[in-house]
């Protein structure tokens, strides 16, 4: 296993630990401070910095003269590449001038990343310009060079060795800070790319494991579709035929035989009833609900709706009151709200005990709207149960179900059915007081005759 | 791993310290940072949290260069116990050629460890490093505390490799040297074994060692006499 060598483990030029602009206005100062210039080169002999100080004359007047040109190349060159060791020490580079230079390499983890070089300076002990100097050239102007020379700082030896060591106090101060804010920072770009990698790989697991669940979903719906209509065909056959008997096609019939085949047809009936229900579900699911609009007589669909659930209400000893008010007109699918009706009146008569009270309304609200209402005076919902009430298969108590039966699509349908109008459904209850279910439809559907792409918030899986 | 440039006749070698959160590795740092004269080692660079817990990690440089002309320039990790981002470890124990693992000796810490040392042994697997021919080095730190387990009672640490042991008292700078000192002996070892330090760059292990830990305040040590002739 072989690796990209670490950044750590990477050597850095002295310029990409320094803010260059920064570092040059510290040698500003520091050069005009001690009025000596100062040079910084990095290791492969860039300058990075070049403060002068003093000299420009002087150097500009030897620079007139071939020879003096010649030989300032030559020192300067000395100064950058002179080998300077790795000592701590400074090394002195003497200019043919008489000026000195002191220079120090740049120590940083045992690795000399640059040098510094401070100078020129005049030594405290040269007296008269030298000869290396005055014989450049036939016409040197020894006075005029000596006066250019005042404006260089005259400075010990010991001293500007003093200055330069301070200086390079400083230097390693602001190496080191660099390179650890440089550390520093690649780490962090090093852990949010590794956050960013993690989350990608989360997202696309996450993106993998919701396809397989709508895919899931899918083949549930048309399994509930297929199943449900395959059931209903021999089913029919089976109230069908019941028919037939109870009519005497089949021969005379006991009272008793009269009784049983009373039965088999009401409980083929429920059962059909519930095979409808989940084709239902599965045909909203699959978004292949077609509202069939036309004029809805609102006290007409009230009476159907009650006409259907009277028997087993009067069974279970309820009292039943319709209230079509004053009877708003509407526009929508005749069917599809009966079945909406029937659905809630029935879980009304369902849930509500002996004694009690279904009331079946209507009511013309402002904006164009109708509210049906269901009302009883049953066990009622607690809060906690009410957002979840209109998903499919949900029932407030898993236990309820052995109690009073049904499959949890009921309200699921309503919802949807609901939903196709461009309406709502919206309940209010009180434990133990009872319950109110308003289905509220646009007087008129702001849809064409329309498909309902509405999917119920269905629970997955 | 070790990193040898053959052009600038110097190689750079890695040391990790490696265990569990506050077990003392940044203590055994701070501890050479003061032994070792500033002439061959660098800054302590800490990169930690306002609660002075290691976020990243700390490295220390150490550096000579031997009689034959070879710059050997070691830095010393820290590994952060806690690791918040996986790829800190990774950055830092890419590349290691030595490990000390800084274990709390108490009692109550001899399940942690355990689980933290078969972890790094893990880890060391991930990142590339052979865990049986790596140098390691456990250092048995905290000495000092009640209810620490003897040196004979850290076998649970020793199933798979066998890596010498070394007490310590890493806060009062005990046992850190020469955790360093057993570190560095089998590191050269292998550096020998990898790049042929003795016949090929004319290194002894005696020369190694003592670059170094003639620059290390020994005293109070058990190194006072083992390094004094030379």
């Amino acid at each position: 296993m072989t690796l990209a060598p670490s950044f750590l483990q990477q050597r850095l030029p002295l310029g990409d630990l320094l803010d260059l602009r920064a570092f040059s206005d510290v040698c500003q100062s520091f050069a005009e401070l001690y009025r000596v210039g100062l040079k910084v080169f990095d290791e492969a002999g860039n300058k990075l910095v070049d403060v002068k100080v003093g000299n420009a004359d002087f150097c500009g007047y030897i620079w007139t003269k071939a020879s003096g040109r010649e030989q300032c190349v030559a020192t300067v060159g000395r100064v950058k590449s002179d080998d300077v060791g790795e000592a701590a020490a400074p090394t002195t580079v003497r200019c043919f001038s008489g000026c000195r230079y002191v220079v120090q390499p740049v120590l940083y983890e045992g690795d000399a990343l640059g040098r510094v070089v401070f100078g020129p300076f005049v030594p405290e002990e040269l007296a008269a310009l030298p000869d290396t100097l005055t014989s450049i050239a036939p016409d040197f102007d020894v006075a005029q060079a000596s006066g250019y020379m005042q404006k260089i700082r005259r400075v010990p030896q010991g001293t500007a060795e003093k200055i330069l060591k301070h200086f390079m106090d400083l230097v390693d101060v602001m190496v080191f800070t660099g390179h650890k804010n440089l550390i520093s920072a690649r780490l962090h770009i090093e852990a949010v790319q590794e956050s960013y990698r993690e989350l990608q790989d989360k997202n696309r697991q996450l993106e993998e494991s919701y396809a397989k669940l709508k895919e899931l979903d899918r083949l549930k719906s048309n399994f509930l579709a297929t199943m449900s209509h395959e059931l209903r065909t021999p089913l029919t056959s089976v109230i069908g035929y019941s028919e037939m008997m109870l009519e005497g096609l089949g021969g005379p019939l006991t009272a008793e035989q009269r009784e049983y085949l009373g039965i088999i047809m009401e409980k083929g009936e429920n059962l059909l009833q519930l095979i409808t229900s989940i084709l239902d579900i599965s045909k909203i699911e699959a978004g292949r609900v077609r509202l069939v609009l036309s004029d809805v007589d609102v006290a007409q669909l009230l009476k159907d709706a009650v006409a259907t659930v009277l028997p087993i209400a009067r069974k279970k000893g309820l009292k039943v009151a319709c209230e079509p008010g004053a009877a708003p007109r509407l526009q929508g699918d005749r069917e599809k709200l009966r079945q909406c009706l029937v659905n809630l009146a029935s879980n009304a008569v369902k849930f509500t005990p002996a004694g009690g009270t279904l009331t079946v309304s209507a009511e013309a609200l402002p904006g164009e709207r109708v509210a049906l209402k269901v009302t009883d005076t049953g066990i009622g919902i607690a809060e906690e149960h009410l957002p979840r009430l209109f998903d499919v298969f949900y029932q407030v108590d898993g236990s309820t179900t052995r109690e009073y039966g049904g499959a949890g699509l009921g309200l699921a349908i309503v919802k949807s059915f609901a939903d196709a109008h461009g309406g709502e459904v919206t309940v209010v209850s009180r434990p133990g007081v009872g319950s109110t279910f308003s289905l509220v439809l646009p007087s008129r559907p702001r849809t064409e005759p329309a498909v309902t792409p509405v999917m119920p918030s269905s629970p997955v899986g | 791993m070790v990193q040898l440039n053959n052009e600038a006749r110097e190689i750079a070698v890695k040391v990790v310290y490696y265990g569990p959160a506050l077990s003392g590795k940044t203590t055994n740092l701070q501890a050479l940072y003061q032994k070792i004269d500033p002439a061959v080692r660098g800054r302590l660079m800490t990169l930690d949290t306002k609660d002075d817990r290691t976020l990243f990690f700390d490295m220390l440089p150490v550096f000579f260069r031997t009689a034959s002309g070879l710059k050997v320039k070691l830095k010393l990790y820290t590994v952060p116990g806690q690791v918040i981002h996986e790829s800190t470890r990774r950055i830092v124990l890419q590349g290691t050629d030595a490990i000390a693992f800084v274990a709390d000796s108490r009692r109550s810490e001899a399940a942690s460890t355990l689980a933290y040392w078969n972890n790094m042994l893990k880890n060391l697997e991930a990142n590339g490093l052979d865990y049986r021919t790596l140098p390691i080095v456990i250092q048995l730190n905290k000495m000092d505390l009640p209810e620490t387990r003897r040196e004979g009672e850290f076998e649970d640490l020793r199933r798979v490799v066998q890596p010498p042991m070394v007490p310590a008292v890493a806060i009062r700078g005990e046992g850190v040297v020469e955790t360093l000192w057993a570190l560095l002996t089998v590191c050269y070892r292998s550096l020998d074994r990898n790049l042929g330090l003795e016949t090929r760059w004319r290194i002894s292990e005696q020369e190694f060692l003592s670059r170094i830990f003639d620059h290390v305040d020994k005293r109070g040590t058990s190194l006072a006499q083992e390094a004094a002739p030379r």
